[in-house]
């Protein structure tokens, strides 16, 4: 369906030129600057593994940069399938509240986990908890949205779930130990740092298989566009659609938010930004489309907080939002509405 | 025949309650099936149902000779398409794009268009004679055209029926028409059976084979459109209070039960326009002398105005005559609509001719010299716009 083929893949090189350029600059800018063919060296062995060039891009730059890209395109395509799903263009996780839903419940496990008995915070825990926490205010969201169709009332009710959770966050906050708290305060602020190997892992086996699965599901989705009664009438079982579009996104809202925090406003203006470059609602071409941008966005967000004000480390919420919000008013003022 | 959409025993409704109990519909291949009737009888609850979008509350629904909720989404997809009064909120997507979202339940599982696929959506576009929009945005397109690609994508769907809730609300009157005409060629050309809602009575009346009346959570009647619709079934189905559905013409007059201030002497349809100029104008009106077979006097009894009436081509008796003599001396003044003049309504020329009141004739100043010779109370006037202003100049003095 794409109206000017050559220009979809020529943009299409572009992200993805794009998405490996910032990724090198990512490993290879910072508090010591690091060159290209040291880090393709390092990157593919090689190189001693005793070197601080070694240990910097190993230990901390490389996780970093990919869990940046992974986070992004998770983000991104949540954003997408919240969009489609509330046929409404400003909704993503953290303006529903889902993040917060999920930060509530890292918080319990972060916060709270030693005290019910656990003897050690896996990250399968963090997970799912984000999960629950996701869950349960899509949840609180889908049964609003059975008694109410108003889209605003909807946002309004997510915000509100919104609100409480981050008010029992800081009451929960309260009652922390202070190491505890200090790692829960960095956390929720959201950042790519402090990603190990293994919380990369898990992220990229949770993340990938539902990027995959978002993809199969364009048919559907571009049914879903027309509403759900257009859908159903040309074949598209729209119930299952629907649940399997909240399953995604609060799946891969809850792998992010899990190991980075909330991270606002990728979800929503990823998604936009797609669709007006490549001028098409046509979902096969939007969610490869989201997956590079929201990858190259958290990549860029993520190069910014950490060389800015070099070497302190900007929390990646602050760069998100101030990047994405004038970017948000710009699309909602736009004569083209979306 | 064969029946493509049958019911039995159906009532429909929401959430177990009937809003509309009975509903009898038996479409053959190649009709035009449509219910009228006002705003919130239902006439989308019974849409939805046979669509079977809605679970009716008894009955059952039967598509061919399968009930519609046995059979599978994409199955029911390539036999029925559906064309809704939701707005479509598709944004960044071209009419063409909208067009050939109707192959859905023929494409495979990535939606992948083939050339057959191209083929039958351009096809579908040029039957609604929608080619010229395809490359435009689906959002920047008029109320109409918009219609008419949501019927392309319906037609891309290769239906033996096809479910239109209100097609032609908000459309200008060329639209209307348009959309109707596409409908009826569907039916024609095709074989393909039509079922639409429609609140427009006239469109539906000339347009449609078969026509049911929903109000008040019943059926009123259903039948073909002559015999079922009359003056007296749409203003009581509709409620309509001062006026009134002429059935022959298809039009709606507007009643003036006023008594006469005015006499209108009419005949073959130059009355009509002055009736509803002086309705118009707030004057009660009385006609005459008009045989029963005449346009004019037709429109007239749609407009409840009162009428000096003479039986089919009879010439005019003394009594009728006296009557409308009697009416011309009690009015204020009276109008010579210029009707053509023949053996059995020259009566009409004589009385005017002897009217004391004020006349105003739209014939030719030649004409009114030999028809009235030099009664001066016989006014020229141009046009029936013109004959506003004189008659507003009448009543300044």
């Amino acid at each position: 369906m794409a109206k000017k083929p050559f220009l979809t893949a020529m943009w299409f090189i572009i992200f993805a030129a794009g998405v490996a350029l910032i990724f090198l600059f990512n490993v290879g800018m910072g508090s010591a600057d690091i060159t290209v063919p040291e880090i393709l060296r390092i990157v593919f062995g090689g190189a001693d593994q005793s070197e601080t060039g070694y240990l910097i891009i190993q230990r901390i730059r490389l996780p970093r940069a990919l869990a940046g890209m992974c986070g992004g395109a998770a983000l991104a395509i949540a954003g997408f399938l919240l969009q489609t799903y509330f046929s409404n263009p400003i909704v993503e996780p953290y303006v529903l509240g889902i993040s917060s839903g999920s930060s509530l419940f890292v918080g319990l496990v972060m916060l709270g986990g030693i005290t019910f008995g656990f003897q050690r915070i896996t990250p399968i825990f963090l997970f799912i908890g984000a999960f629950i926490g996701a869950a349960a205010i899509m949840l609180i969201i889908l049964f609003a949205a059975v008694r109410v169709k108003n889209i605003i009332t909807l946002l309004i009710v997510g915000l509100m779930a919104g609100y409480v959770c981050g008010a029992a966050t800081s009451i929960l906050s309260t009652f922390a130990e202070r190491e505890q708290l200090a790692n829960f305060t960095m956390w929720s602020m959201g950042s790519f740092a402090g990603f190990t190997w293994l919380h990369l892992k898990i992220m990229y086996a949770i993340v990938c298989p539902m990027l995959l699965l978002s993809f199969l599901m364009a048919k559907p989705l571009n049914a879903l566009n027309m509403g759900d009664k257009y859908a159903q009438s040309m074949g598209i079982n729209v119930k299952v659609a629907r649940y399997s579009l909240i399953f995604i996104s609060s799946v891969l809202t809850a792998a992010v938010t899990a190991f980075a925090g909330p991270v606002s406003f990728i979800g929503l203006a990823v998604p936009h930004i797609c669709r007006i470059i490549f001028h098409t609602s046509d979902s096969r071409i939007l969610i490869p489309g989201a997956i590079l941008g929201g990858a190259f966005m958290a990549s860029l967000c993520d190069f910014a907080a950490r060389n800015i004000l070099s070497p302190a480390d900007l929390p990646l919420g602050a760069v998100t939002a101030v990047i994405g919000a004038p970017i948000v008013v710009f699309l909602l003022t736009r004569k083209e509405k979306l | 025949m064969k029946e493509v959409i049958h019911t039995q025993d159906l009532n429909v409704g929401y959430d177990k309650k009937t809003v509309i109990s009975d509903v009898k519909i038996n479409a053959l291949k190649g009709q035009v099936i449509c219910l009228i009737g006002p705003n919130g009888a239902g006439k989308s609850t019974i849409l939805r149902t046979l669509a079977g979008m809605l679970a009716p509350v008894n009955g059952t629904v039967y598509i061919g000779q399968e009930d519609i909720h046995s059979v599978r989404p994409g199955a029911l997809a390539k036999q029925m398409a559906v064309v809704l009064t939701e707005k479509l909120n598709v944004n960044m997507t071209s009419a063409y794009e909208v067009a050939a979202m109707g192959r859905t339940p023929y494409t495979g599982f990535f939606g992948k268009l083939t050339e057959d696929d191209h083929r039958i959506v351009s096809e579908s576009m040029q039957t609604v004679g929608a080619m010229n929009l395809a490359g435009r945005d689906f959002l920047s397109l008029s109320d109409g055209e918009k219609q008419k690609v949501l019927i392309a994508r319906a037609l891309a769907q290769e239906p033996q029926l096809i479910v239109l809730d209100e097609p032609t609300s908000h459309l200008d009157i060329k639209h209307k028409i348009e959309v109707m005409r596409i409908l009826n060629r569907l039916s024609n050309e095709r074989g393909m059976t039509v079922i639409l809602a429609l609140h427009d009575v006239d469109i539906a009346v000339k347009s449609c084979q078969f026509v049911l009346l929903v109000k008040d959570g019943k059926i009123m009647a259903q039948g073909r459109p002559e015999d079922v619709v009359g003056k007296d079934t749409i203003s009581s189905l509709y409620d309509i209070e001062g006026a009134m559905f002429d059935s022959v013409m298809g039009s709606l007059e507007i009643c003036n039960e006023k008594s006469p201030d005015v006499f209108v002497a009419s005949g073959a349809g130059t009355g009509t326009p002055v009736f509803r100029l002086l309705s118009r104008m707030g004057y009660g009106v009385v006609t005459g002398i008009l045989h029963k077979n005449d346009i004019d006097c037709h429109i007239a009894e749609s407009m409840k105005l009162t009428i000096v009436s003479e039986e089919c081509f009879e010439p005019v008796t003394d009594t009728n005559r006296a009557v409308a003599a009697d009416y011309l001396n009690k009015t204020a003044f009276a109008i010579d609509t210029n009707f053509p003049l023949g053996t059995y309504n020259c009566d009409n020329i004589e009385l005017l001719r002897s009217s004391v009141k004020p006349v105003f004739s739209l014939r030719s100043p030649g004409e009114i010299e030999r028809l009235y010779g030099n009664n001066l109370n016989v006014t020229y006037v141009s046009s029936v716009g013109r004959l506003q202003e004189q008659i507003s100049g009448l009543s300044a003095v």
